[in-house]
């Protein structure tokens, strides 16, 4: 015989014991397997989806040329200057890699029949060195026409004008035949483009928004002539472009022939900066995806709880037949784990099929917020897997700390004798401890905001004090709920209300843990309650100021960040010259790169900006003082606090033109974008950014005229743009602020289902673990329905007191949100606005719930009771 | 000459808060022993076997099992001696309500360390001997009160324990259960020279024990 227990002995327990309770609640063990998938697939689902939805920024290119080694380009990533291009011609002279000048834009597509807007990508490409590189071929691609077979006609595009090849998934997707005309809009204008072709077939791997065209095709159709947007450099050699010093050594030898004003990157370096630039985004969706998993964890503890009290006696019989009490622990974390584990695996699954459908929805975001790109297939790598591992046996294992602490602690001859015992954790009866945690709270304010990667900045001490607030409430809540229970029980008369406001005024741990996790969700909901209601108060304000021109003009499909094409010149000198006008505000915008991170340079008539424009002003122009020798400059809130000049100073930008300096002279309020804009005088915009191109443009008619006439005529004038006027911009703008909420929204509605069945398996737990009190109460005269209804009254008292304290919380993270993560991480100001109904009819609901969920788990109790 | 004792207990005191529980127990048994301990309600008897089984603590006093202090023990060590060398039985019967029978007992086996072969057999013969070899696979559900005690005491017996502790093992059974469930004890005790300390409130249950202790407010006294 062995004297001590070995693994062997805590597998075998696990398998005879808890793995038999699995056997027979399978269904409880499955929904908690299914909460951890859930989590983890939802982690994991939104970083692959956002990895793939950022994956092919800009670089729509590499489907059919491969994947660069450097690449030219201008200033910030601006387009090449005819002047820059004719410099870099030597570099053509070199056998050891091959130049592939690339020009690329939006194209938009109209269906015909349901009139929907299909945006797709439009490259410019030198086909005949497309056609020599190694990818191209290996791909089996050609640009030969699919009605001519002929292989010695394969350059017949050389006289095709406006030809265009679509890829075989784009082709089947628009349902056009080769030689067909395909209708599609760019710069604001209507064009058909020749089908000369389709590129791949059913098994070629390439996208289907993607159309290739000879380089001055695509310059002609985006109405930027002789303009280049960068080259790509391939090394002939692929093993050498392997070899990190042999690719150093070609590094070198580049840059000693680039011209000024021209950048050289390697390719993997532009894929890092890019990524830089959605790093916050990213953050915020992880961090809302980890709440997902939180959640589950604090379900699962309380169903492992409730679980560990069922099965009390189980565990003070083994410990009498000799079990240890670790070898229980180990048990209780090894069942955790154990679940940790399958919910990983089945969460692997479940975040490929949430990637699949979400890949295209946050493609689409960060088309709109960040850069063009396409979304490409969802790849589960290596790190994906270790990391929902991690993931889901972290959580679970963390989950199951507190019940399998619970196991040990079981003491068998009371379990044994009288089959019932409450543990308690004594930390969350301190209310010192509770205090201190606050203050360590408000201590965490005073620290500055983190940089990240690409300038933005996270508001580190806000989240820090957001995590100790809720937990200093979540357990100052303990002590509020034994005061209110011993006023109450003071004051009640009936049996019922005494003797439910006796145990709630007895406070128990139990208690206190199913309180203190509604006491979190309330607190979360009521922050994001006062959060979207000041945004949106604060959006429609900004909107009313701000959009007060007639009509609104810009390109239409390609709407967003992603969008370069703008306006093409000759279509926004006639919108100009209308009679109807009174003045046109446009702008013009590209991006520079600031000290910390990449920005926004507006061009726009200054003077108009300065003195007519309506604006909300944190500083109105000439309260800051200029700097002499730099260009005056209005600067939003979010460029002011990135940059640090909300009392003005001057930040040099680095532009096509080389280093400029801007002095901010005033700061007005902007919530389009939290990398910030800078606006100057547009001829100096010209000379820096070396562009003329429009991004839209705000009419003003004269006094008396309709705008819903113009729009109408303008409309038909002009199919290619989007034309609405100001009531029809705010509608659209505030459905695209909704959307942007949805999220929210739902992670809201998800925290307080998790809540709710938390309160739920809670009471179930604490009413099984008073078995002999609901015995005694039976026994001594108390009905069936009375029992019951102390039980109700015990969720409703208890929901009563997690709405009063999660109201309190949630003002508190409201302040937070509003006063100091909103500033820090995205520089903007928002209104408080508290929805003082939503709230008040928000505790109602809650009181009802706690009710209710009191009822069913007292009900699902008492009928054990021979009553 | 009789040899060692098997357990000796010195001065046995204990507390629940100010109030004294066991006021300095002493008492000693020797291998094969049958001890009755009898005593009002609230008098400390199960107490005396808890503390005794090592679930319970002591304040001051010894408790030795085969001249091994219990109290001075570490905890992981104390649950290797109520594994390998107690038995213990309920009223309750407290059995694993997920194992059937035959799974009840054998697990006792394996916790041991015995080899599976050999866990099977004994737990299979002893199941016969208590007359159960027919309710092998029923769960403690589909058992009446008297065959639950009887699984209870096949169990308690597996590892061949040199110490039986039963507490009110009859106080759930009815008069016939009640004379199976002893002569079962006595038996099995005889058998593998099994000392017992049984607590009871039953004086007829006492028959089969050598010596009878009666409990008054935690002092024992002999009978």
């Amino acid at each position: 015989m062995t004297n001590r227990m070995s693994n062997s002995h805590i597998a075998y327990l696990l398998l005879r014991t808890s793995l038999r309770h699995w056997r027979h609640s399978w269904l409880s063990y499955l929904t908690l397997v299914g909460i951890i998938a859930l989590g983890v697939g939802a982690f994991n689902g939104i970083r692959q989806a956002s990895r793939a939805a950022a994956a092919n920024f800009g670089l729509f290119n590499e489907a059919v040329s491969g994947k660069s080694d450097f690449i030219l380009q201008g200033i910030a990533g601006q387009p090449l200057s005819h002047k820059q291009l004719h410099s870099l011609v030597p570099l053509t002279h070199m056998q050891d890699w091959h130049l592939l000048p690339v020009i690329e834009g939006n194209a938009t597509y109209v269906h015909p029949e349901s009139s929907d807007l299909i945006p797709l990508q439009i490259i410019g490409l030198d086909l005949i060195a497309l056609g020599n590189l190694p990818l191209f071929n290996e791909l089996g691609l050609s640009f030969s026409s699919s009605q001519s077979t002929d292989s010695d006609k394969w350059y017949q595009w050389l006289q095709a004008d406006s030809g265009i090849w679509v890829t075989h998934a784009l082709y089947q997707r628009l349902q056009y035949q080769s030689g067909q005309q395909l209708p599609l809009m760019a710069g604001g204008t209507l064009q058909s483009m020749r089908i000369a072709g389709q590129l791949g077939d059913a098994n070629s791997d390439l996208p289907d928004d993607l159309i290739i065209a000879d380089i001055r095709t695509v310059q002609n159709f985006l109405g930027r002539e002789q303009a280049f947007d960068r080259i790509e450099i391939l090394l002939a050699d692929r093993s050498l472009a392997a070899d990190p010093k042999a690719f150093k050594v070609f590094e070198q030898r580049l840059r000693q022939q680039l011209p000024s004003g021209v950048e050289l990157q390697a390719a993997t370096d532009r894929l890092a900066n890019r990524a830089s630039m959605t790093a916050a985004f990213r953050l915020n969706l992880s961090i809302l995806s980890l709440i997902a998993l939180l959640v589950g964890a604090y379900l699962i503890l309380q169903a492992l709880d409730a679980s560990i009290v069922r099965r009390r006696e189980e565990l003070a019989t083994l410990r009498s037949l000799g079990v240890g009490a670790g070898t229980l622990f180990a048990m209780a974390m090894l069942e955790s784990g154990l679940m940790g584990l399958l919910g990983s695996f089945l969460g692997l699954g479940l975040g490929q099929l949430l990637a699949s459908v979400a890949v295209h929805g946050l493609s689409d975001t960060i088309n709109t917020l960040y850069f063009a790109t396409a979304a490409q297939a969802i790849e589960l790598q290596g790190s994906d897997v270790w990391i929902a591992l991690s993931l889901g046996l972290g959580f679970s294992l963390m989950a199951g700390l507190l019940p399998a602490r619970d196991a040990m602690l079981t003491p068998p001859a009371q379990i044994l004798a009288r089959g019932d015992w409450s543990p308690g954790f004594t930390w969350l009866r301190s209310a010192r401890f509770s205090l201190s945690l606050f203050g360590l709270g408000l201590l965490c304010l005073l620290l500055p905001p983190l940089q990240i990667e690409g300038g933005a900045k996270m508001a580190l001490g806000g989240f820090l004090a957001a995590g100790l607030w809720i937990s200093s409430l979540a357990l100052l809540s303990g002590q509020f709920l034994v005061l209110l229970a011993r006023t109450m029980q003071k004051l009640a008369s009936h049996p019922v209300w005494r003797m439910a406001m006796s145990r709630l005024a007895d406070g128990s741990s139990r208690h206190r843990l199913a309180l203190a996790g509604l006491v979190v969700a309330v607190g979360m909901v009521t922050g994001m309650l006062q959060l979207v209601g000041s945004f949106r108060g604060t959006i429609q304000n900004w909107f009313e100021v701000r959009f007060e021109a007639d009509l609104y003009i810009s390109e239409r499909g390609a709407q967003g960040a992603g969008s370069n094409s703008g306006i093409r010149p000759e279509v926004l000198q006639a919108i100009e010259s209308l009679p109807e006008l009174e003045f046109a505000d446009t702008l013009h915008m590209a991006r520079v790169q600031a000290p910390l991170g990449v920005t926004q340079l507006i061009g726009a008539d200054f003077f108009f900006w300065q003195h007519q424009k309506s604006q909300i002003w944190l500083q109105a122009p000439g309260r800051l003082v200029p700097v002499a020798g730099a260009q005056p400059a209005l600067v939003s809130e979010s460029f002011a606090r990135r940059f640090d000049c909300l009392q003005g100073g001057v930040i040099a930008l680095q532009t096509a033109s080389g280093s400029q300096k801007i002095t901010a002279i005033g700061i007005f309020a902007d919530y389009g974008s939290e990398f910030g804009s800078v606006v100057i005088d547009l001829p100096v915009w010209k000379t820096w950014t070396l562009q003329d191109r429009a991004l839209n443009t705000s009419l003003y008619l004269k006094p008396g005229l309709d705008s819903r006439l113009l729009r109408d005529r303008l409309r038909l004038q002009f199919p290619a743009l989007d034309i609405r006027n100001n009531h029809e911009l705010r509608a659209y703008a505030l459905s695209i602020f909704e959307q942007t909420f949805q999220v929210t929204r739902a992670l809201n509605v998800i925290g307080l289902f998790v809540a709710c069945v938390g309160l739920l398996l809670g009471l179930i737990a604490l009413f099984e673990e008073c078995q002999m009190t609901w015995r005694t109460l039976a026994f001594i005269g108390f009905s069936r329905r009375e029992i019951i209804w102390v039980g109700a009254l015990e969720g409703a008292v208890l929901s009563l007191v997690a709405w009063l304290s999660g109201t309190i919380l949630g003002l508190l993270l409201g302040w937070l949100l509003l006063a100091c993560i909103n500033v820090q991480s995205f520089g903007w100001t928002l209104i408080w606005h508290l929805p003082a109904w939503q709230l008040l009819l928000f505790g109602l609901g809650l009181i009802l719930m706690g009710l209710a969920c009191g009822l069913v788990a007292a009900l699902r109790v008492s009928k054990r009771l021979e009553v | 000459m009789r040899s060692a004792p098997l357990l000796s207990l010195e001065s046995v005191t204990k507390y629940y808060g100010d109030l004294p529980v066991l006021r300095q127990v002493a008492l000693q048994l020797h291998a094969g022993e049958r001890v009755a301990l009898t005593g009002p309600s609230g008098s400390g008897k199960s107490t005396l076997l808890n503390c005794i089984l090592g679930i319970e603590a002591i304040e001051q006093g010894s408790i030795a099992l085969e001249g091994v202090a219990l109290h001075g023990l570490s905890n992981k060590a104390r649950d290797r001696v109520r594994r390998l060398e107690m038995g213990s039985i309920f009223q309750k019967f407290h059995l694993l309500p997920t194992l059937s029978a035959y799974e009840n007992v054998e697990l006792v086996g394996r916790l041991v360390g015995m080899a599976a072969s050999d866990c099977r057999e004994r737990a299979e013969a002893l199941l016969a001997t208590v007359g159960l070899s027919h309710r092998l696979k029923h769960r403690p559900s589909e058992l009446s009160g008297g065959e639950q005690q009887r699984v209870a005491i096949a169990r308690a017996v597996m590892h061949r324990p040199k110490l039986l502790l039963a507490d009110e093992p009859t106080g759930s059974l009815d008069s016939e259960n009640r004379q199976a469930v002893l002569d079962l004890l006595e038996a099995l005790s005889d058998r593998y020279e099994i000392a017992l300390i049984m607590v009871t409130h039953d004086g007829a249950t006492t028959r089969i024990c050598d010596r009878c202790l009666k409990m008054q407010d935690g002092a024992v006294s002999a009978d």
